[in-house]
């Protein structure tokens, strides 16, 4: 993907699977005619398994991704994908489509994310609370000019910064990335005030910047 | 909620070479997903089939199981009543409902006549000369209907006259028999049954008794009449269609043994007949 991508807009057809957002796929479901998320999940619920192996289908990666850069083990997010998904199965006969699929289905892996952390005494996820008055210290940092150009560079670095940062804001970071939750939506997932899941977004994306302004 | 700058951000994140979960994983989740789908979650006809099947399988059964009976149940009456069984020694026959109903109509009504030729309740079994006697069924259907007994013929002699029962003039028809020698003597057992069958003469009601009456038994007092008119081996002399002729057949039998030149048989005939159709206007070439 060259510098353009971000500059000129590209069709969402055009993009590789990969690199397309949540919104654009689900625009594009919408264009084929295909059913929602919570129209499948209900359709499994009335016991069609074709329907839960699209919903499968099209979750299985943003979900594994997320559960793995969160614990940082392949053997652990397999794991926990495993049982959450399973848990996902098992309640199918409760669902009811009140929110997205992806919230509900984001909140089932923040909370078997808390079982695990709690499980394994970090507690740093649970007492670390950010402020506005932090957030609004951090400096506004660009990304630099050869990173930009760099792209597989940048990608190291993002990752790498991701990796350390706080559990809770990596997570409200990876909500928006690979779930396309809105701020509300994060907010609703992770059992926090719309307020303190904006702080962890913005912390998270500024500590980011930071990390992709600096020269090596 | 993503700003332009967040975009750009998140544009350099999903260049990220994106790890993927092994198929284990994904083939133990689906396969999962599949199973419980298939367990728990039923169609609707399944999950009916499961709620009432015991019940309705119960019912099935119970219903075949009466309406079998029942079959079982009709076609033991229908056999009694197309032909009483033999009765073997020691045991008394059942008797044939229909019989009863024979001997309340009217002896003038010519379509009883068609009737009791279908009827099968007539059938009465050929008197076979071997100790065990043949089933019913196995005598020719058409000999059969054409054959009454003289039990029958007696019969239709007491309702006619409303005479008691008498020896009656002998039918030509027992004649013929006489001829061909077809006489056959009654089995023991046969003639155990009839004297079960007889009813004493003070107890016997009316022979224009109703058939309710009756009740499905044989016509009482006809036993004594068949006793002490032909007795023994004459009274199971079989009879062809006797007096339950039509007046035409029966005319026209007097015609054939006029013609045959038998005139003391045709004059008996005609007295006969003018007895049972006293209202019948005769033919110019009988009178």
């Amino acid at each position: 993907m060259s510098d353009l991508a971000s500059v000129l807009p590209v069709p969402a057809y055009a993009l590789p699977v990969q690199h397309r957002s949540r919104a654009e796929a689900l625009h594009l479901r919408r264009m084929r005619g295909e059913a929602s998320d919570e129209e499948l999940m209900l359709r499994y619920g009335r016991g069609d398994a074709r329907a839960f192996e699209l919903l499968y289908r099209r979750h299985r990666l943003p979900l594994y991704r997320f559960l793995l850069r969160q614990v940082g083990n392949a053997a652990t997010a397999e794991e926990l994908f495993q049982d959450l998904w399973m848990r996902v199965v098992n309640s199918r006969g409760r669902y009811e489509p009140r929110a997205k699929f992806t919230s509900w289905v984001y909140a089932i892996a923040h909370n078997r994310l808390m079982d695990f952390y709690r499980g394994n005494g970090r507690a740093s996820f649970l007492s670390h609370e950010e402020s506005e008055s932090v957030l609004e210290d951090l400096p506004a940092a660009e990304i630099a000019a050869d990173l930009r150009l760099d792209r597989k560079r940048a990608v190291e670095r993002l990752l790498a910064a991701l990796g350390e940062l706080p559990d809770a804001q990596r997570e409200a970071f990876l909500l928006q990335q690979e779930g396309e939750l809105s701020i509300e939506q994060i907010a609703a997932a992770t059992g926090v005030g719309p307020e303190t899941a904006k702080s962890r977004v913005r912390y998270a994306v500024a500590k980011l910047r930071a990390s992709l302004g600096k020269e090596s | 909620m993503i700003e332009r700058r967040d975009e750009e951000l998140s544009h350099i994140y999903r260049e990220a070479e994106g790890p993927r979960p092994p198929q284990r994983v994904d083939d133990n989740i689906l396969a999962a997903s599949q199973r419980v789908a298939g367990t728990v979650r039923r169609p609707a006809v399944f999950v009916f089939s499961r709620r009432w099947g015991k019940p309705v399988a119960l019912a099935a059964t119970v219903l075949v199981t009466s309406t079998l009976a029942l079959m079982v149940f009709e076609r033991q009456s229908g056999v009694d009543t197309v032909a009483p069984p033999v009765p073997r020694a020691g045991r008394p026959a059942k008797v044939a409902p229909q019989e009863p109903k024979r001997t309340e109509s009217s002896p003038a009504e010519p379509p009883r006549a068609v009737s009791l030729q279908k009827s099968p309740s007539v059938d009465l079994p050929r008197a076979a000369p071997a100790p065990a006697a043949p089933s019913p069924q196995a005598a020719p259907r058409s000999d059969r209907v054409q054959q009454h007994t003289v039990e029958t013929a007696l019969s239709g002699e007491r309702r006619g006259t409303g005479q008691p029962a008498r020896l009656p003039a002998i039918p030509r028809g027992v004649e013929i028999l006489r001829r061909s020698e077809e006489v056959k003597p009654v089995p023991d057992a046969q003639r155990a049954f009839d004297a079960q069958q007889q009813i004493p003469p003070a107890q016997a009601p009316p022979a224009t008794a109703p058939a309710a009456e009756a009740g499905g038994i044989r016509e009482p007092g006809l036993a004594p009449q068949r006793a002490g008119a032909v007795g023994g081996v004459a009274s199971r002399v079989v009879v062809p269609e006797a007096k339950e002729r039509t007046p035409e057949k029966w005319l026209e039998d007097i015609r054939r043994l006029k013609t045959e030149g038998k005139a003391t048989e045709v004059e008996r005939e005609l007295a006969e007949f003018k007895k049972r159709h006293p209202d019948y206007i005769l033919p110019e070439d009988l009178r």
